[in-house]
Formats: structure tokens, C-alpha cells, sequence
């Protein structure tokens, strides 16, 4: 495990977000591109079926219970090159709550709005997100507020134009970036006007909180979870 | 300020006079007139209203909603429809808004790729000559996206800057099969509880040519009148938009019943409590005169 550095802890508390360049490289990062591919490619079908039903969103797509897929996906969850930092930062008490294996299409406008995700009430909570493809400016990149998390900042609202939120900074990053943030913190997908997808996973952590996540939720994938540590992190022991 | 009701529809008996489709909804025989709806806006105080065309796209199906705007030109203006796959879609529109007081169309499909990771071209998709025309024309374009056409406006948009857009009912887009009329004779349209359109319609607000008209809440909502369950909606819709873009609305006559016109007249007090007077007069009506260009009275 890999313990943040006092600049990284820093960074993390008067900013809210960390970049990990390279977090995943080599053969798991091309482990992660071909089963995001194969996936992406293999619910497509489904998914906009399931637009044209209107259940589901047209701007961009999940695809749906990614642990079950594939062990990579499973294997990132607690990647070394950032998961001791969400231990650090949460007392080493941390439980996933969701994965998000994301495709973006290019679109004039971003499929959402400037937002935080929780309030300050909320136990600290995090995301991860990881490009899967190169993301260019204007290529769908994460955009943040620094310092948005802090519960005196603000008051903020939301800006017609992504590009108009004052105080934000945006993160194009190569396939493999990782960029950790407290979702206390104002964030969004900037708009997509490459020509191509933004292909990204965000995984969701929190704090853990007794009875947030039940053991069944990830009952399918308990053979993957063999460690202590493992059976923790999915909740596997209630 | 006048109020005004931004969206309903008037029919009367089918007949050689005043032809149109039936359906078990509304029969040959059943008439929604407008006669009947002006007892409604006098006793509700609702000055003018945006009639709506409903029950057949041809010329001559149009009849009785021409009438009815010549008959009250001060009190309606008028929404057409253009007949899917029209050869010629300009002329039918021409045609219908020589000095008609119908000032626009509406529509629910865009005719383009139903995939949004496919190529867009927007001179491509089936209603580019309906939007070409609207912009030349000055028309207003009244929308209904079918959910698998959501992705497609945008690209339009940006095409026809400007032209006025009024998205219908919530800016909801209707998935397929989840229509349904329930046992008062009001449309009802199924919708997940996750509010997806705040990922489409909702990104529009972008786009100041682009507005929303507050109605159908009996349609969506799983409650009965006020609809609080929509609240959240209406105040995202207020957000996205601001009091300067969204317009109340009825959708008379399938409200006559169930809640009423009267309880209508107050939802958006309802749902949006915390209006300011003039934000509420704005939505009310005044929005509606000032982008549809409704006349003094």
C-alpha cells in the first residue's frame, strides 16, 4: 500500500482532489481497455434499446454490473497507486459503493451540470475517476473547484456554461490518470466536443458507516474477495 | 399581466365540416369546444391560450382549430402538426400559417441517427426542412422528443439558433410504450423515478432560444393533485431555466375532470412556493406573451 506524502495529504485538504498520472499502466491498463471495450461494446444494444424505452439516459452509458464482467474490474477498486490514500483519508475504514464504467459520447453540451454530490453532512466521501481512454481539453475531462469541499467555501451556483464556474480547473489526462476528489466538491464532466467517446470509470467510496452497504451487494463476486481486507472493502461481513 | 394557458387542445364531432381521427378517447361523436373552454378561462380568469392541433395533421383536419383562432383571434394563437413523411413539408406549413394565427408546429421526432455515438449531420435528419423552414419563417417549434431523439436537438438547435423552441410537458421525453390513458381519459406516461432528462432537455437551458412549458403533471406524477412529487422537478426546471423561460399550462380538456381547470390554474403556486409575484406572473402568462408574441388585448 502506498501512503500519500505529506504534500499529497496537504494537496487533499486544501484542495480536495489528488491526480495520480500513470495510477494504471502496462498490462493492467491493457487488461482495463479491452474489457472496457469488449463490454462497452457487448451492452450496447441493450442500453439503447433501453433509451428508446426511456429508462435509461441517452447522453452516456454504464455498463451494468461491471464486477461481475471482469476481475479487472474488481482489481482496481483497491489498485495500490491510490488506494492507500483512501485508506489514509478515511481512518482505513472504507467501503465501496459503487462502480461506474462510463462511456461519454461527444455532445455540444456536457450531460450534466456543475454539482457536488453530497452535502457536508455526509461521511466523507470520494471518488476516483480513471480515464480509460486519453481525454484532451474539451474531451469530456473532469472539471473541479479547488478548495469547494471546505464547508465554509461557496456559496457557489451553477453556471450555464461549464467553462464559466469561477475558480475551476480541468484535467485532461492521459489513459490510466486517476483523479481523486471529495465529492463535497463542486465538479463536473466538461463538454465532449472531441470526436470521439470519453471512456472512464468512477469508482465510489465512502467512509464506512454501519449498514450502508448490505452483504448481499457484491455476494456475486465474494470469490474475488478472499482477504480480510477485500471482504471489508465490499461490505462482504455486514 | 395577461394569463395564459400555454398548451390545450379544442375538438369538436367529427363530421364532413370539421373532420378528424377518432379513437376511443375521443370518439366521433365526443366534442371539446371551444366554447367550453372559454366558460373555463372566465371563470378561472385565464385571458389567452395557446391552442394546440391534435387528431389529424392534414389541411383538413385542421378546420376547426383555424375557426376557432379566426373566430378569437385577440384570446389564441396556434400549434399545427405537419403529417409524417409530408413531401413537402414547407408548403403544408406555409399554408397553414397564412394569417391563421397558427405560429408554429409541433413534433416529436427528428428523423436523425438514433445511436449518439453515430456521425451527426444535421442537414441528414428528416425534420431539417421543418427547422429550415421555422427559421425562415419565424415559427415556433413545439416539442415532444420521443426519448430516442433527445440526443438529436441540440445539434438542431445549434443549427437554428434562431428560432423560439418550446418544449411541452416538463421537457419530459416519453419512452416507447409507456403511454397509457388512465380511467379519468388523461394521458399518462410512464417515467422511471430517476429524472433522466436532467442529462438531456434539462442541458438545453444552455440555448436562450429554448423554453419549457409547466403542465402535465397528471400525466407523470404518482400522486394526486398538487403533485408534490414533482416538486423537485419543477424547481430543476426553475433552476435550469430561470422564471423567464417556463410557462403554466393546463392541457385541457383531459384535466377537466380530474383535477380541474380551476385547481390547475394553481399548481405552479403549489409547486413553486417560493415564486416572487412578478416570477409567478412571468410564468403565469407573461413569458407566454412576450415569446409567443400573444397580442394585447
Amino acid at each position: 500500500m502506498i501512503l500519500p506524502t505529506s504534500e499529497q495529504k496537504e494537496q487533499w485538504e486544501e484542495e480536495g482532489y489528488l491526480v495520480f498520472e500513470n495510477a494504471i499502466q502496462g498490462e493492467d491498463l491493457k487488461r482495463l481497455q479491452n474489457a472496457f471495450d469488449y463490454w462497452a461494446d457487448d451492452c450496447k444494444a441493450d442500453w439503447l434499446d433501453s433509451v428508446e424505452a426511456g429508462d435509461t439516459v441517452a447522453t452516456f452509458y454504464d455498463i451494468p454490473n461491471p464486477l461481475e464482467k471482469d476481475p479487472i474490474f474488481i482489481d482496481i477498486i483497491d489498485y495500490p497507486s491510490y488506494y492507500g490514500a483512501l485508506m489514509e483519508f478515511t481512518d482505513h475504514d472504507l467501503i465501496l459503493l459503487g462502480p461506474q464504467v462510463r462511456t461519454v459520447a461527444p455532445w455540444p453540451v456536457s450531460y450534466t451540470g456543475w454539482h457536488p454530490d453530497v452535502s457536508q453532512s455526509n461521511p466523507l466521501h470520494i471518488k476516483v475517476q480513471i480515464y480509460v481512454n486519453d481525454v484532451e481539453r474539451g474531451g469530456g475531462e473532469f472539471g473541479f473547484v479547488p478548495g469547494s469541499h471546505k464547508p465554509d467555501a461557496g456559496p457557489y451556483t451553477r453556471p450555464m456554461r461549464q467553462e464559466s464556474m469561477p475558480g475551476h480547473k480541468t484535467f485532461p489526462g492521459k489513459a490510466g490518470t486517476a483523479i481523486m476528489f471529495n465529492s463535497c466538491g463542486w465538479h463536473v464532466s466538461m463538454d465532449n466536443h472531441s470526436d470521439g467517446p470519453r471512456k472512464s470509470i468512477i469508482l465510489i467510496y465512502e467512509k464506512r458507516t454501519p449498514g450502508r452497504i448490505g452483504p448481499e451487494q457484491y455476494a456475486s463476486i465474494s470469490g474475488y474477495c478472499q482477504t480480510p481486507e477485500r471482504r471489508k472493502l465490499f461490505s462482504l461481513d455486514g | 399581466m395577461p394569463r395564459i394557458d400555454a398548451h390545450l387542445h379544442v375538438f369538436t364531432k367529427a363530421s364532413a365540416e370539421f373532420p378528424r381521427e377518432t379513437s376511443d378517447v375521443w370518439p366521433a361523436e365526443r366534442e371539446e369546444s371551444v366554447e367550453k373552454l372559454l366558460v373555463e378561462m372566465e371563470k378561472h380568469q385565464i385571458d389567452q391560450a395557446v391552442l394546440v392541433q391534435m387528431a389529424g395533421a392534414s389541411i383538413e383536419q385542421h378546420r376547426y382549430l383555424l375557426q376557432c383562432l379566426k373566430e378569437h383571434s385577440n384570446r389564441f394563437l396556434g400549434i399545427g402538426l405537419v403529417p409524417e413523411g409530408h413531401p413537402n413539408p414547407t408548403d403544408h406549413m406555409v399554408e397553414l400559417t397564412d394569417n391563421t394565427g397558427i405560429i408554429g408546429f409541433r413534433f416529436s421526432d427528428f428523423g436523425g441517427p438514433r445511436d449518439i455515438f453515430a456521425k451527426m449531420d444535421v442537414r441528414e435528419f428528416a425534420a431539417y426542412p421543418i427547422w429550415k423552414c421555422a427559421a425562415e419563417r419565424d415559427y415556433v417549434l413545439w416539442l415532444y422528443p420521443n426519448a430516442i431523439n433527445a440526443h438529436l436537438l441540440p445539434y438542431l438547435i445549434q443549427e437554428f439558433p434562431q428560432v423560439r423552441v418550446v418544449l411541452n410537458h416538463l421537457a419530459v421525453c416519453p419512452g416507447k410504450g409507456k403511454f397509457s390513458w388512465d380511467e379519468f381519459g388523461r394521458p399518462q406516461i410512464q417515467v422511471t423515478g430517476y429524472n433522466l432528462t436532467m442529462h438531456t432537455t434539462y442541458r438545453l437551458a444552455r440555448y436562450e432560444n429554448v423554453n419549457v412549458h409547466l403542465s402535465g403533471q397528471y400525466a407523470f406524477s404518482r400522486e394526486e393533485f398538487p403533485y408534490k412529487d414533482l416538486a423537485g422537478w419543477h424547481r430543476g426546471l426553475l433552476t435550469a431555466f430561470g422564471a423567464k423561460r417556463l410557462m403554466w399550462a393546463t392541457d385541457f380538456p383531459w384535466i377537466l375532470e380530474e383535477p380541474g381547470y380551476g385547481k390547475l390554474t394553481t399548481v405552479i403556486e403549489e409547486l413553486l412556493p417560493d415564486l416572487s409575484e412578478a416570477e409567478l406572473a412571468d410564468i403565469m402568462g407573461g413569458n407566454a406573451k412576450r415569446i409567443l408574441r400573444f397580442p394585447d388585448l
